[in-house]
């Protein structure tokens, strides 16, 4: 093998001069530890969370890190704007309509992996997250207690969600607000029942799907009976098509358009979710004989699910997927 | 020739008469597999519709929304398998007689990787296509990786095996860096393309597959008809050409046809992995028995179909152990890749080098610089190590400034600033010291396998510790780090003594050994990619640790065993440095001086393969360190290891820890993961590598 003539002095002489401009990156960025007087508005507060930790706290917080939409969405929901929160810009395009963000929120980096870093940076209070982001408790624990929430459970999902709002309002002190978003959305399902059944049309089951596309290659995401989705429509006495398996957490199956021949003479109504402008329902579709032979594309009862309303997010963001159940149902 | 070739067939032109019937023979039991198992591939779905109803169509009596699954899902799956297959199994027998050597195959030359790039860019970039330039882009992407592969492959002479696949392979590493890039970058647009990487049949129409087949076709009539002068062309390039074949143009056509095919079935089913090697190989194990086979115009032919027999039977097969639903999840290209990498271990282990590749691959253009030059480079390199480090703490999502570490160190830093600091001097150090046990073990095992592109990741190592500690972590969550590191380190040893093993015939051949190595490196690459979609296919942050490395979420406790292997491995190689630089002569040298070569060899390479173990359970999958490291330091300091080893250990502690802080502040706050950066920057340094040693003969 050949080797390159380098200079001989060059090389040495290089990595000094490198050396040199490194060393002379002093000065600092911030003060030095100034008085840490933080004054306890009320009480202590603490709560078991989803892996059994107990997170306690001298006061309710008041600077909160969100790392799923889903927290983000709630802790807005309960009058406490995040400081930080991960993908904001993913939030405003996929969940905001539910409920917005505050310019203030600083985005501390993808779902992920979000950026310790940036979390750190804010000095929170409190920093919420799902158990995916495992790995970085011990990290954050370092400098702000952790909250884990469980994010998703097939087995009952609205048991959950509650149980998830209110441990994050123990934290933040917000029982009361979280009381009242509670009633305002079992008011919401008690609603949209109300309106099912005047329309008359409850008896017809729906399937809620999403699904990706590579190619020719077209990939089935049926919502199950656990998945959010699926409890909001049990909980509004609706029936949900898809009985095909799903997995324990989110209640999602996998299937592809031969897995919808089942329904071919089913008369039900089918939601889905568009929201990456891929069009997979309603033209990559169109044209496979499975598909166009199925008794709810023929009779035209497809329903594509509004923009920015999040199929995994909180009280406010399911609210606004029982509003669209009410709609389909009442059409 | 360094390989196993075919004995070798001039007169394919006999007469017709009595040796059409073997061939006759061979193609329709091949036929008639190939329509068993289309029969069978058939009955499988996610709907009811079962054989029984099939029957019933063909005697007229089934319901119509059974031919409806038919030809809505079946026939397409079916389709795309078949014409997928064949154009696999084309372009890889036509790589294989282009290179007059049995490994060569889309997969090994980058052909499938290129394209994949090229439709990955696309999509990710958002741009639509018309027609039929989906497979132009497809083709564009196959052309230039396989040009840069056979560029920088070329000359090799007697080593031109494991010159070509080992450009291959790397240049696949990088594309498909590339491509890890793209998904995480662009994650929206390009959802699903993470398992798509592997290859997926979920067709749901027949366009694309409209617009390959005519393609396919044509390119495989093509090849058909310019099959006599490829026959011709195995006498070699003089014979071939004193009978009048323009030997340049022989190659042109049967190399854009191959590519042609390859990007047919790239476009048709993303990269099934794995088809275009084994596929040829099957058809010329079968020819050796059936020696009328051999002539190209029936070879090519034969080849395809076994190649469609082989992706059709991996499909059955999967969909039957997994169920059809789960088997979305997990696309039929990592069953192939599995397969196929066994092939290519079976095939390399008759792979015996000419005497010329036993000399010193790696010589010395630095071997004279003087004590001082030494010393000035040591010290240069030290400063910068440390100014990596330093970097590495100042910067990234949040920037910080000198004084802020100093107040750190003496505990006088603001809350934020502590927290920071805190979580941030792990990762700074995971990637320092997983840089130098990766460069320290590319130096060992290049050295002791005399080959400059050797290195723990593609001898399989990496790899294998890597499936060890995802295997682990998959079923064992709770695992701490030193059973992990324990895992790691039996997974990459038992990868390694398997390599070792196999290349093991009566003493061992290192380009066998390097072959065997990128065999068992696929097969392992594949099977963590199997864990992985199996288990948790919506896990990126996994996914990006086991498929590409990172320091994301590292604390220092995960550090221990890693430091400690460091502290325990190092001496002991340093102790035999001189070792090192007697095995990287010859085998003879050592022997005549006393040392016990195959003890020494194994006890050096057992000792890279705990520190790549090492590194791997702490940051994961990280390649290109190994090969890239020990380069640099021959070529600044000349070969012999006292000098290379702490060279070289010093830019592997730059090369990664550079790329963390580089992953970490690029895009903040959202990050690059270590192992990506490294190998995008290491691509470049290995392609001129390659090219500077292009014209060694």
């Amino acid at each position: 093998m050949r080797i390159p003539h380098l200079k001989r002095s060059a090389v040495p002489a290089a990595l000094a001069a490198a050396a040199l401009l490194a060393a002379s990156a002093c000065g600092t960025t911030e003060e030095g530890a100034g008085d840490d007087a933080t004054t306890a508005e009320s009480g202590p507060v603490s709560v078991t969370d989803f892996l059994d930790r107990t997170v306690e706290l001298d006061a309710p917080a008041a600077k909160v890190v969100t790392l799923e939409w889903a927290e983000t969405e709630i802790a807005a929901s309960l009058g406490v704007m995040p400081v930080g929160a991960a993908d904001l810009e993913g939030y405003n395009t996929w969940v905001g309509a539910a409920e917005p963000m505050d310019d203030t929120v600083v985005d501390v980096g993808t779902r992920q992996e979000p950026s310790v870093d940036a979390i750190a940076g804010l000095s929170p209070d409190l920093v919420i997250m799902e158990p995916d982001d495992e790995a970085i408790i011990k990290q954050i624990e370092e400098f702000a207690p952790v909250l884990v929430v469980e994010g998703s459970n097939a087995a009952d999902n609205l048991a959950r969600m509650k149980r998830d709002v209110d441990m994050i309002a123990e934290l933040t002190g917000t029982t009361a607000e979280a009381e009242a978003l509670w009633t305002e959305f079992e008011g919401k399902i008690e609603a949209t029942t109300t309106a099912i059944e005047a329309a008359g049309t409850g008896d017809v089951p729906y399937l809620y799907a999403d699904g990706w596309v590579e190619g020719d290659a077209i990939s089935i995401r049926p919502f199950g009976p656990g998945s959010l989705v699926g409890s909001l429509g049990t909980a509004v006495g609706l029936e949900n098509a898809w009985t095909g398996e799903t997995d324990a957490a989110w209640g999602l199956g996998g299937t592809d358009v031969e897995g919808m021949a089942q329904y071919t003479d089913t008369d039900l109504k089918f939601i889905y979710n568009n929201s990456y402008n891929d069009n997979i329902f309603n033209e990559k579709l169109v044209g496979n004989p499975i598909w166009d032979g199925l008794k709810f594309v023929k009779d035209g009862s497809m329903y594509e699910l509004p923009h920015s309303v999040w199929t995994f997010g909180g009280p406010r963001s399911s609210g606004a997927v029982l509003d669209y159940f009410a709609e389909v149902y009442a059409s | 020739m360094s390989t196993v070739s075919p004995p070798v067939r001039p007169e394919v032109a006999g007469p017709a008469g009595p040796r059409l019937l073997p061939t006759a023979a061979v193609f329709t039991a091949a036929v008639g597999a190939l329509l068993a198992l289309a029969a069978l591939h058939l009955t499988q779905g996610t709907s009811a519709v079962d054989g029984g109803d099939l029957l019933r169509l063909l005697t007229g009596s089934a319901d119509p929304a059974v031919w409806n699954v038919l030809e809505g899902a079946r026939l397409p799956r079916l389709t795309g398998a078949v014409l997928t297959g064949i154009a696999l199994g084309a372009s890889g027998v036509l790589l294989q007689s282009v290179a007059r050597n049995p490994l060569a195959s889309p997969d090994t030359l980058a052909v499938n990787a290129g394209a994949h790039l090229a439709v990955t860019a696309v999509a990710a970039f958002g741009l639509t296509l018309p027609l039929l330039s989906g497979i132009g882009v497809a083709f564009t992407g196959a052309l230039l990786t396989a040009g840069l592969v056979l560029a920088l492959s070329a000359g090799g002479g007697e080593s031109a095996t494991t010159r070509l696949i080992l450009a291959g392979s790397a240049t696949a590493m990088a594309a498909n860096s590339m491509v890890t890039l793209l998904v995480l970058l662009f994650q929206e647009e390009t959802t699903g393309l993470f398992a798509w990487g592997s290859g997926n049949l979920n067709l749901a129409g027949f366009g694309t597959i409209a617009q390959a087949a005519p393609l396919v076709l044509i390119a495989v009539a093509v090849a058909v008809i310019a099959a006599p002068r490829l026959d011709l062309l195995r006498l070699g390039d003089d014979t071939a050409s004193s009978l009048g074949v323009h030997v340049r143009r022989v190659r042109l056509i049967a190399v854009v046809c191959s590519l042609l095919l390859a990007a047919c079935a790239v476009t048709v089913a993303g990269p099934i992995g794995f088809v275009g090697l084994a596929a040829p190989v099957i058809a010329r194990q079968i020819a050796v028995r059936v020696p009328v086979l051999l002539a190209h115009r029936v070879l090519i032919p034969f080849s395809a179909l076994c190649g469609a027999l082989v992706i059709v039977a991996a499909d059955l097969a999967v969909r039957a152990v997994l169920g059809a639903e789960k088997s979305i999840e997990v696309p039929v290209g990592v069953a192939t890749t599995l397969l196929g990498a066994i092939v290519m271990v079976w095939l390399a282990r008759s792979v015996a080098s000419g005497a010329a590749e036993d000399r010193p691959a790696i010589l010395h253009g630095a071997a004279g610089r003087s004590r001082l030059g030494f010393t000035l480079i040591w010290i240069g390199l030290a400063a910068a190590a440390v100014a990596a480090l330093i970097g590495g703490m100042l910067a990234g999502d949040t920037m910080l400034l000198g004084g802020d570490l100093v107040n750190w160190v003496a505990g006088k830093t603001g809350d934020s600033y502590t927290w920071i600091i805190d979580q941030r001097y792990p990762r700074v150090l995971a990637a320092i010291l997983a840089g130098a046990a990766l460069a320290c073990a590319g130096a060992v095992t290049q050295g002791i396998l005399r080959n400059p592109l050797a290195e723990p990741g593609l001898l399989g190592v990496t790899a294998g510790a890597g499936v060890g500690a995802v295997a682990l972590i998959t079923w064992v969550p709770a695992a701490g780090a030193w059973t992990v590191t324990g895992v790691a380190a039996v997974g990459g040893l038992g990868a390694f003594a398997l390599v070792y093993a196999l290349a093991w015939r009566g003493g061992l051949d290192t380009s066998r050994l390097v072959l065997i190595g990128i065999g068992v490196w696929s097969f392992g690459m594949a099977a963590i990619t199997l864990v992985i979609l199996a288990s948790d296919p919506w896990n990126i942050p996994k996914a990006m640790t086991w498929l590409s490395g990172t320091t994301y979420g590292r604390t220092a406790d995960r550090l221990i065993p890693l430091a400690a292997a460091l502290v325990v491995v190092l001496p002991l190689i340093i102790a035999h440095r001189k070792e090192i630089d007697l095995l990287a002569l010859d085998d003879d040298t050592p022997r005549v001086l006393g040392v016990r070569l195959e003890r020494t060899r194994l006890l050096l390479l057992g000792a890279a393969a705990v520190l790549t173990a090492a590194a791997v359970a702490v940051v994961g999958v990280i390649g290109f360190v190994g090969l890239v490291a020990p380069h640099l330091a021959r070529a600044l300091v000349g070969s012999r290891h006292t000098r290379v080893l702490p060279v070289s250990i010093l830019i592997g502690v730059l090369l990664v820890s550079l790329s963390d802080t580089l992953g970490r502040t690029v895009i903040a706050p959202a990050q690059i993961p270590a192992g990506l950066v490294c190998a995008l920057i290491g691509t470049p340094y290995f392609i001129w590598l390659l090219w500077r040693t292009r014209t060694r003969t």
